[in-house]
């Protein structure tokens, strides 16, 4: 087959340049992160049409906010599963935070700037030690995790006898019903600098690369002088933080810190944590990660909900239908791939 | 005699024997009540249902993939089984058939999606949990089944010698099954080979796409299996059976030793983890 069978690509029409350029357009429009804006605009397209105000500012406004802390676990999660580890205790450590931001705020009397700062520092430190357990035990990270979700939850509910924290400062709650020009949560642009800031990490800095190096092949990182098991406890301290600002957003969102927000032992993170990096393209092996694909998976997931919620198509069917849609998304991009596969080749 | 003892010790269920062994006997010095029969029915009933949870785990783990629709297969099943019992009055043995072959198809679902697309397990059961466990919600109306009929609830309570209690035996038969199926049987070699290395197992003539359907559909059996000794356990068809699974059936594996790349698993050991 010659080039002239491969079809124009790209707005501005030229058709088929050189074959270099041509091999790099196929890598973009092969990439994850192109797959899930395409699903995104399929989404939201189709759900333009069948709903009623999907695109009102106000749902803009709660799917900003609520986009924000999924992306944000979502990152929580990919920091850690890049290095080929897992951490199962996100939710855990988010409440945890959360409710130590809270005690401080009240009972202490902290101001809130330095009570958010002592909380994000709890979720590195709660990170360190299973970065630290999992680096000196040579366990896997995926059994001291599993414990230490049990034991950081068991302890929050031991020392806080499971009470809220309600009489936060009205900064909290009013951050969380900002609304920048009438339907942007700025909750949204905490998740996007720590998107930046992820970005900037992985792709500009020595600490980043040494991070992905490890992932991908431990020993071969060993070998080359990289302090493995200090890279991987970092990452878990990142992911300690990362969980900690999640929460902490999520306490914006309810307007108190709340011990059972993320679910009993902090289980109800764990699907949306998964659900961001793998639909974003990490491999749950290690050794890739991605920042945008990650929220870009996160955001489709919990605009597909939105959407659901308003088609009205009963209650308890809803999450049936979640799960067929995710089916259909991925379905969708498997096909996408496929074909542009084959157009390679031919 | 000496050999034989340094191999159980570098065995896979040696270590987690030892530390069942030793937390039974600090549990047991510190409350005497633990040890009491009654203690150790409940003990045994738990051990029943959540064995049969990690080996549905477990042998997803052994092809080297995840399964995390088990408590959704289980808890659908469950309430299925409930379901034509309260609503239809099917005799049980008719319901739990039918629960037990659904199982088997929500399996072969999920390892069909998955070998037929090549997508990761991981989402493919994400996915599927979610419709599952939807499909539950929209049966029940999140409202438990109470009307189960007699005979299942007697088992359910009953007990050998008045210990051991009669939902442990489909645990034992399909753990002797399991160790016989993985060590013995081609299948179960196939099963092994293929989350070892997929690449070398294709070479040598093993279906892939075979083998992981037929694990999800053991996978499958086995979780509503497990949901229905839960609803037989419970005495009703609760919504919720199958929500706090998850863990569960990753923990006792991986503590027994399954080592989650794949190819490798132990079935004393994954019992002994649960």
């Amino acid at each position: 087959m010659s080039y002239s069978d491969v079809p124009a690509k790209g707005p501005s029409g030229d058709i088929v340049g050189k074959p270099r350029r041509n091999a790099t357009e196929t890598r973009f429009y092969l990439t994850n992160e192109f797959g899930l804006i395409a699903l995104i605009v399929v989404f939201a397209l189709g759900f333009k049409f069948t709903t009623e105000g999907f695109f009102s500012a106000f749902n803009l406004f709660t799917l900003g906010r609520i986009a924000a802390v999924n992306i944000m676990i979502g990152l929580a999660m990919m920091v850690v599963v890049m290095t080929g580890g897992l951490n199962l205790a996100v939710g855990a450590i988010g409440v945890c935070a959360a409710m130590t931001c809270g005690y401080l705020i009240e009972v202490v009397g902290l101001p809130w700037p330095l009570a958010i700062l002592s909380a994000v520092a709890l979720g590195a430190l709660l990170g360190f030690i299973n970065g630290w357990t999992s680096v000196r035990t040579g366990l896997h990270s995926f059994i001291i995790t599993l414990a230490t979700m049990s034991i950081f939850f068991g302890v929050m509910i031991f020392l806080t006898r499971a009470e809220s924290y309600r009489a936060l400062p009205p900064v909290f709650a009013a951050f969380g019903r900002i609304k920048l020009l009438g339907f942007f949560s700025p909750l949204l642009l905490v998740s996007l600098m720590a998107a930046l800031v992820l970005g900037y990490l992985y792709n500009l800095t020595a600490v980043g690369r040494e991070m992905l190096a490890a992932g991908a092949k431990p020993e071969a990182a060993e070998m080359s002088g990289i302090n493995v098991g200090r890279i991987f406890i970092y990452c878990h301290m990142l992911s300690g933080a990362l969980a900690a600002c999640a929460a902490l957003m999520l306490v914006a969102r309810n307007g108190a810190a709340i011990p059972s927000m993320a679910g009993q032992l902090g289980q109800d993170w764990l699907l949306i944590a998964f659900l961001g990096p793998v639909l974003g393209g990490t491999l749950l092996a290690g050794g890739k990660a991605s920042v945008l694909g990650t929220c870009l998976g996160a955001f489709l997931v919990t605009m597909l909900t939105s959407g659901l919620l308003l088609l009205q198509l009963g209650d308890f069917w809803i999450q049936s239908f979640l799960g067929l849609l995710l089916l259909a998304a991925v379905l969708m991009d498997k096909t996408r791939r496929t074909f542009l596969a084959r157009r390679n080749m031919a | 005699m000496n050999g034989s003892f340094a191999n159980a010790v570098r065995s896979d269920w040696f270590g987690p024997l030892l530390v069942t062994i030793v937390a039974v006997a600090i549990v047991g010095g510190f409350n005497p009540s633990f040890l009491s029969p009654l203690n150790i029915q409940v003990l045994l009933l738990a051990i029943a249902v959540n064995g049969l949870i990690a080996f549905s785990q477990m042998l997803i783990i052994a092809i080297g993939q995840m399964n995390l629709s088990v408590g959704a297969i289980g808890g659908l099943c469950a309430i299925v089984f409930a379901g034509m019992m309260d609503a239809w009055h099917v005799p049980a043995s008719l319901a739990a058939l039918t629960a037990l072959s659904l199982g088997v198809i929500c399996g072969v679902i999920n390892g069909f999606l998955i070998a037929r697309t090549g997508i990761s397990a991981f989402v493919i059961t994400l996915a599927s949990l979610s419709v599952y466990k939807g499909i539950n919600l929209g049966i029940t109306h999140a409202q438990p089944f109470y009307d189960i009929s007699d005979g299942v609830k007697s088992i359910g309570q009953g007990a050998i010698f008045g210990i051991i209690p009669w939902l442990m035996l489909p645990t034992m038969a399909v753990g002797l099954a399991l160790w016989f199926m993985l060590n013995r049987q081609p299948i179960g070699r196939f099963i092994l080979a293929v989350g070892g290395n997929q690449h070398a197992a294709e070479l040598s003539g093993i279906s892939i796409a075979n083998t992981v359907v037929i694990a999800h559909a053991l996978s499958g059996f086995l979780a509503a299996l497990a949901g229905l000794l839960l609803v037989a356990r419970l005495q009703m068809g609760q919504p919720t059976i199958g929500d706090d699974w998850l863990i569960l059936s990753f923990a006792a594996p991986v503590i027994g030793g399954a080592v989650l790349a794949g190819g490798h698993v132990s079935v004393p050991a994954t019992l002994l983890g649960g």
